[in-house]
């Protein structure tokens, strides 16, 4: 990278500036409360810290012996797993097949967009709809077929699992679409021509091409992915609430909640919350590591 | 997209099965919400998959319940003033920040990208109360004029906001040929210039994503919403809809008519977005 | 370089259509201030008009919240005072942002809010005024209301003035019960009847309690609470010791046997088929729907039944919690546990200080009180005079004829953390994958 043109490094500060600013004012000092939270003993929410814990790191024990927080960690996992896969998969899969034809990509554009834009709070009640117990749309449909005798509870310990992540799976999936479809769409047509003209088409066009050039965008949705899932709220709560079934479906972001806001306890809900930035700093720093992003891809 | 033409072979046959069947999956659901928001109390549980028409189920009353109780006008204005004002100032410093940090070698980059990751991770949860402490020292938040709340919800979105933008935007700006830059830097433009005449236009798609998703997670956002904004006239069209979805209880048709009432302008920025901005743009890509 | 400026440009046209929109909306939600402004001028002896902050727990799917609204309405119309009203469903994020408020000087000018632990925060804290300070200029204050049925705070003095109270209690279908020839229980009626006619429903079919153990356990623990205990001893709280070990004395052994009587239930099968993984709505509704025949519930319920069953109220009535030991059926849980509260700022303010005072005493007068007021627990010393009780509300109002006890709710009394981990636990009890003294335990030390 021996462009003169950033030799001088003056505007850097105009270009970084603002955006540190903010995230200085709203982000990293209300954090730092949160980090100083984590080592004092706070009695409620809205309440002011009465000293230190004694010891002061007795929260983050706590962390290590805590069983509740252990499911939600090893849920947590699977759920960044199946998001890698499965999420990150589909979505470069359908970006891939929309970039190869030529009639109709747009209107696949477009209605694979369609779950990211209801809000999670709409989702959840409308897959709670469809998962309900008597009457929801699931059980209706295999009723009707005569695939089950008896109603599902799809949030039992049997099924909770696939009932909380197939819906969060299924709404994202066109989040990294859209991000993928565009990463496809900034690699210059000429490219593809070139390739053309040497005989390289299908799917070696994309093993050749589009991949290699993908590898930066598909590294940020590696990293999004990532810290997604360690802090996915939203959908889980609304559809399960406080760690449904019998306290095996908890998240590391629906157990912060659950212990800031039910429990009022604030400064264990700031130690999981330490945990879950540190978790996420580390995985997507190992993502970065594997698929490292190349910072100078030639045309 | 390229000029090699496909003809419909099989594997073309089979593309195209396999795209319809995801749409299938996106689209049913919606549908299904639309169908029963124009249904009859009470016949949602024993009968969500028939087409409701008049004389067997067909109702506007959800509509009409939804419209009467709830003040849509205002609360979409304040929707808009919030997701449009955080769209534009995080695509605007977002931007910026991501190309500094793409381009630029210095000492503590990575720490600087480190901090953007970590920031992606901090829970909502537990920044909000400090943040509100601090906007209520400035006399922002919590004042019961209009502006000023809807200001103190705008602040912290763009926060919230800006570490994704940068992280997406980096991806993307790291794709963008580095020649462009450099042969106009020849031509006596200066890093500005640059970054306005070649890297914005040659990103456009990628902005407008950044774009498009920033204004879905500030309109969306019920949390930050919520926490900040408490009288009738400040209220916004995510607040509404969690007010209507505690006031029905198990009525799902008013359930199913608010998602919808949502939902629609969305969709329609959305299909206005894709429409005049990302169609296209590829094969005149490189040339500015 | 064109398609760079209609993106900018879209951007711009966006942003000037949201601030039309804005501005049209500003102008609307003005309107009605300056209306009421020239309603103030009219009045003789206006005192400048004063716009109030009001926060309260009736808004959300409040049962009372037409009422409180057209109250509110009134009292506007009435001074020619404009509230801010910044209600909301009472929920833990509603209490935290309260007691936020309070901390960061936002509080508004009244409160309407939960009377017991909860509000030891901004009490200790001299954040709201007592009532022999507001007697002392206002001799009439709280006249309408009986003293002693006021909550006393830890320093002794009263605070907040009561509004409406709750009573908790036994709904029954009566369809279903008839369809299982199970007669409506009376003020007799016994636990050992009620596992018969558990079974009995049961064998029909329908499911016998509707009760989601997932979401609202508590309102069967207090009942089951209440009968391996007494009236008096409802109150008390299991403690540990300084080891954390619980003290195993008769209020750890009454708690113990009480979550044991409600796993009983449940592993007869007596719940929901879902019942650890329904909402309470769902739950309800199978009630409702005639698809399940008892569910312990509040007095709100009976508003919740006629907004939305209107058509079916004559298949539900209100009846009596069976009754094991020294309970007698017709012992139930009720009071008051919310009440408003005027803060130091308003106080402190001259121009609304009197406004204040004019609110909440317009609230709590005997007029108003008695639409929020049906069958209520009420403190008010005339009673209050409902304008009419529709047939669900008659057999409420004929079951508290009989009523011959009335205890608070223990769980009103324990931090909420404790409450929160209990009730969390009671479905870890039942499914036996904790002891109840386990449970006990556990939330005995986190109170």
């Amino acid at each position: 990278m021996g462009s003169t043109l950033y030799k001088k490094k003056a505007p850097l500060i105009i270009f970084l500036a603002p955006a540190f600013a903010f995230l200085l004012v709203f982000l990293y000092y209300p954090f730092i409360q949160n980090v100083i939270n984590s080592v004092s003993q706070i009695t409620g929410l809205g309440r002011p810290a009465e000293g230190l814990q004694s010891p002061w790191y007795a929260n983050y024990a706590q962390l290590l012996a805590d069983p509740k927080l252990h499911t939600a960690l090893q849920n947590t996992l699977i759920l960044i797993v199946c998001t890698v896969v499965f999420e990150v998969g589909i979505a470069l899969v359908l970006a891939l097949l929309v970039d190869s034809i030529e009639k109709g990509a747009q209107v696949f554009r477009t209605l694979y967009f369609f779950p990211i834009v209801i809000s999670a709070t709409a989702l959840g009640l409308m897959f709670n709809l469809i998962f309900l117990y008597k009457g929801g749309m699931v059980n209706q449909l295999l009723l009707n077929l005569g695939l089950i005798q008896q109603a599902i509870d799809w949030k039992d310990s049997a099924h909770f699992l696939f009932t909380m992540f197939s819906p969060v799976m299924w709404q994202y999936v066109g989040f990294y679409f859209v991000i993928l479809v565009t990463g496809l769409n900034n690699i210059p047509g000429d490219l593809y021509e070139a390739a053309a003209l040497d005989g390289c088409d299908g799917l070696r066009r994309v093993r050749y091409i589009s991949l290699p050039l993908l590898r930066n965008v598909l590294c940020t949705c590696l990293v999004l992915a990532i810290t997604g899932a360690l802090k996915v709220f939203d959908l889980p709560w609304v559809m399960f609430g406080a760690g449904m079934p019998q306290d095996q479906g908890w998240l590391t972001g629906t157990y912060m909640y659950d212990q800031t806001f039910n429990r009022g306890n604030v400064d264990y809900g700031s130690a999981i919350a330490m945990l879950i930035v540190v978790l996420g700093v580390i995985l997507s720093n190992l993502a970065n590591r594997v698929f490292r992003p190349r910072e100078d891809i030639e045309f | 997209m390229n000029s090699k033409k496909m003809r419909l072979h099989p594997a073309a046959l089979a593309t195209y099965l396999v795209l319809i069947f995801w749409a299938c999956t996106t689209v049913y659901p919606f549908l299904w919400v639309i169908l029963n928001s124009f249904r009859e109390k009470g016949r949602i549980r024993s009968d969500s998959f028939s087409i409701p028409l008049p004389g067997s189920g067909f109702t506007l009353d959800n509509y009409r319940t939804a419209m009467e109780r709830f003040d849509f006008g205002s609360a979409y204005a304040n929707s808009l003033i919030v997701s449009v004002t955080v769209t534009a100032a995080v695509v605007l410093i977002a931007g910026l920040a991501a190309y500094g940090l793409v381009r630029y070698r210095f000492r503590g980059r990575k720490l600087l990208y480190s901090l953007i990751m970590a920031g992606m991770m901090f829970p909502v949860f537990s920044t909000i109360i400090p943040v509100f402490r601090m906007e209520a020292a400035w006399h922002i938040a919590s004042t019961g004029n209009r502006w000023l709340s809807l200001l103190s919800v705008i602040l912290p979105q763009i926060a919230g906001n800006l570490c994704f933008a940068i992280i997406v935007l980096m991806g993307f700006i790291q794709s963008v040929p580095i020649d462009l830059e450099e042969s106009a830097y020849l031509d006596g433009c200066n890093v500005f210039q640059v970054y306005f005449h070649i890297i914005v236009p040659t990103a456009r798609s990628s902005f407008a994503t950044v774009a498009i998703f920033s204004f879905l997670w500030s309109y969306n956002d019920l949390f930050t919403q919520n926490f900040f904004l408490r009288f009738p006239a400040e209220k916004t069209i995510t607040l509404l809809l969690n007010e209507i979805s505690s006031q029905a209880g198990v009525n799902y048709g008013l359930m199913a008519a608010s998602v919808v009432i949502i939902v629609i302008p969305v969709l329609a920025v959305y299909i206005a977005l894709q429409k005049n901005i990302i169609k296209g743009l590829t094969a005149g890509a490189i040339k500015g | 370089m064109k398609k760079g400026r209609f993106l900018s440009l879209t951007l711009a046209c966006a942003l000037c259509a949201s601030m039309l929109a804005g501005c049209g909306g500003g102008g609307q939600a003005s309107s009605p201030s300056a209306g009421s402004a020239g309603s103030a001028d009219n009045a003789a002896s206006a005192p400048a008009k004063v716009e109030l902050t009001v926060v309260t727990s009736y808004g959300g799917d409040d049962g009372n919240r037409k009422n409180y609204e057209a109250a509110v309405k009134a009292y506007e119309k009435a001074t020619g005072n404009t509230v801010a009203d910044a209600s909301a469903t009472s929920n833990e994020e509603w209490k935290a942002k309260v007691l936020t408020d309070f901390e960061t000087g936002t509080e508004p000018d009244v409160l309407f809010f939960f009377t017991n632990a909860d509000a030891e925060p901004f009490i200790q804290e001299g954040k709201v005024v007592d009532l022999d300070t507001i007697r002392a200029a206002y001799p009439d204050y709280a006249s309408n209301m009986k003293d002693s049925m006021m909550a006393t705070a830890a320093d002794g003095k009263h605070y907040a003035v009561p509004s409406a109270g709750f009573w908790e209690n036994m709904f029954v279908n009566t369809k279903v019960l008839e369809d299982c020839g199970v007669k409506v229980p009376g003020p007799d009626y016994t636990w050992e009847q009620f596992l018969t006619d558990c079974e009995a429903i049961k064998a029909k079919g329908y499911t016998p309690i509707a009760c989601s153990l997932f979401e609202v356990p508590h309102y069967w623990f207090e009942f089951t609470l209440l009968n391996n205990g007494t009236l008096t001893t409802q109150m008390d709280v299991p403690t540990v010791d300084a080891d954390g070990k619980l003290v195993m004395d008769q209020t750890a052994e009454k708690w113990i046997n009480g979550l044991n009587d409600i796993k009983d239930l449940y592993e007869r099968g007596f719940f929901p088929a879902n019942t650890l993984t329904a909402t309470d709505a769902e739950t309800v509704q199978l009630f409702a729907e005639d698809e399940a025949a008892f569910l312990i519930d509040g007095s709100w319920k009976c508003g919740y039944f006629s907004d939305n069953y209107a058509d079916k109220l004559g298949d539900y009535a209100v009846a009596y919690v069976p009754a094991k030991g020294e309970r007698k059926a017709t012992e139930a849980i009720g009071g008051i546990s919310m009440g408003y509260f005027i803060t130091q700022k308003a106080w402190n303010d001259p121009a609304k200080q009197a406004a204040a005072v004019e609110f909440v005493q317009h609230m709590t007068s005997d007029e108003v009180l008695s639409t929020f007021v049906t069958t209520e627990v009420t403190a008010l010393k005339n009673g209050a005079s409902p304008s009419g009780l529709n047939s669900l509300q008659q057999t409420a109002a004929d079951t508290n004829a009989n009523i011959t006890g009335v205890v608070g709710a223990v769980q009103d009394t324990i931090t909420s953390e404790a409450k929160t981990d209990l009730f969390a636990n009671v479905q870890n009890v039942v499914t036996g994958q904790m002891t109840a003294e386990e449970a006990v335990a556990s939330a005995a030390a986190l109170n």
